[in-house]
């Protein structure tokens, strides 16, 4: 799964339980799938920071 | 004597200005000199006359005149007193068949003009990096180094493939179609100069040459020329991809400023981290904000289940018997039964009373009939209270 993926159907989700449609079990399970899918989010955007920092930092080495 | 020579000079001045033509001999000049002296002769018959002309005005004329050269001189005849000695001050010169070199030139330039040889849409973009250059030069020194100089300034990397060949003279032409040919060959050349210094008018006669104007413009890889000064402008000129008005301008053409590319590399650099770091940035806020809002339905859909519930449940006890016991009511019961009817039970039969707080035993005295709707007097289940005491 992309992290585009994740972040759309997170927020679809988002959108379903704030419509206020949903019922109670229904509701659960979709929190429940939105958490996994944050922290799925969260994992991707946690990584591409370490990689900024990481190719900034071999920029700034090979400065002359 | 000296008024002698003021009358024959004087006389001499009353002439008309003359045009005559020879052979130039004798080319005499000094620094120190104003002016420049040369004898021209007659070829057919050998005689001879003397010119001058201000070295300034010579100079200007760029032509490069040497002993042996058939030139036309424009003048005036004159005296010169103090020696007694005739000759002819050259106001103008020229060499001999230079305007039909001159017409030949123009017709050819209309010709190749007219097949769109000269044409700006013809002329294609430099390479912003070649990969190398050529240069075809002359073993001319100052043009050749006048080039690789502004290339190396600019870009030291740079790399010149520099071809020496003839520049000058009837071979020239054909050596310069050749150099340009072989540099064609090369691998990576993606730009070539030809470079020559400045000279006289026949010099850079090879650089208006058809063949070579025509090599000029059919050359795979684009070019730029730099040939004689600003004001010539060789045939050559015209088909090239980009004239240089002196070699060093055709260095600077050919390759970009190293310096600025570095500093505009870097800012394109700050700018790509600055932007990555921006859309990280934004990604993570809209994250944090639907995680925010992801467990806020759920706990509200929670909090309005549960006043829900409360609300039935607080109707479900308003509708319990308690609440009607409250109001003064009793509930009897004969064994486990609730009694209902004066029928469920016998005089003499033990009842219990609830109500609302507490109850007590009680003994039925007499029953009514369950059609009877008068009120009790004093009996039945209102009677039932009056028994309290012995419960």
């Amino acid at each position: 799964m992309t992290f585009e993926e994740a972040q759309r159907e997170l927020e679809a989700i988002v959108h379903r339980l704030e419509s206020g449609e949903a019922p109670l079990d229904e509701a659960l399970k979709l929190w429940q799938r939105g958490e996994e899918l944050y922290r799925l989010c969260r994992e991707r955007l946690d990584a591409a920071e370490g990689k900024i920092e990481e190719l900034a930092g071999r920029a700034e080495a090979a400065k002359p | 004597m000296g008024a002698f020579n003021r009358g024959v000079a004087s006389w001499l001045g009353r002439l008309p200005t003359v045009w005559v033509e020879g052979e130039v001999t004798e080319l005499r000049r000094q620094a120190r000199w104003a002016s420049v002296f040369f004898t021209l002769k007659d070829p057919a018959d050998g005689a001879c006359l003397s010119i001058s002309m201000p070295r300034g005005q010579f100079d200007a004329l760029r032509l490069d005149v040497a002993d042996g050269d058939r030139v036309h001189v424009y003048g005036r005849p004159e005296l010169y007193e103090a020696r007694g000695e005739f000759r002819l001050r050259a106001l103008s010169l020229e060499r001999f068949g230079l305007g039909d070199h001159l017409a030949s030139l123009e017709r050819l330039k209309s010709k190749l003009a007219a097949e769109g040889l000269f044409a700006a849409e013809r002329k294609r973009p430099l390479p912003l990096l070649p990969r190398r250059i050529g240069l075809v030069t002359g073993n001319d020194a100052a043009a050749k180094r006048d080039v690789l100089t502004a290339i190396q300034a600019r870009f030291p990397p740079a790399s010149v493939l520099v071809a020496e060949t003839y520049v000058q003279g009837p071979r020239a032409a054909g050596a310069v179609i050749e150099t340009l040919g072989a540099l064609c060959r090369e691998d990576d050349v993606d730009v070539i100069v030809v470079a020559r210094g400045g000279g006289s008018f026949e010099d850079l006669l090879p650089f208006s040459d058809e063949r070579l104007v025509r090599a000029i413009a059919a050359c795979p890889v684009p070019v730029v020329t730099a040939v004689g000064h600003e004001q010539d402008t060789p045939l050559c000129d015209l088909a090239a991809d980009a004239r240089a008005s002196t070699p060093s301008v055709a260095g600077r053409l050919v390759v970009p400023d190293l310096a600025e590319l570095l500093q505009r590399l870097d800012r394109a650099r700050a700018g790509l981290e600055r932007g990555t770091r921006r859309a990280l940035e934004r990604e993570r806020h809209r994250l944090e904000r639907a995680h925010e809002r992801l467990g806020r339905a759920p706990r509200l859909l929670v909090e309005r289940g549960r006043a829900r519930l409360e609300h039935a449940a607080g109707r479900l006890r308003a509708l319990s018997p308690k609440a009607t016991l409250a109001r003064g009511y009793a509930i009897v019961r004969a064994g486990d039964e609730i009694v209902r009817s004066g029928g469920d039970v016998e005089p003499g039969e033990r009842v219990d009373v609830e109500l609302a707080e507490g109850g007590f035993g009680a003994k039925v005295e007499e029953t009514r009939s369950v059609g009877s709707t008068e009120l009790p007097r004093s009996g039945g289940a209102g009677s039932a209270g009056a028994g309290s005491g012995k419960g």
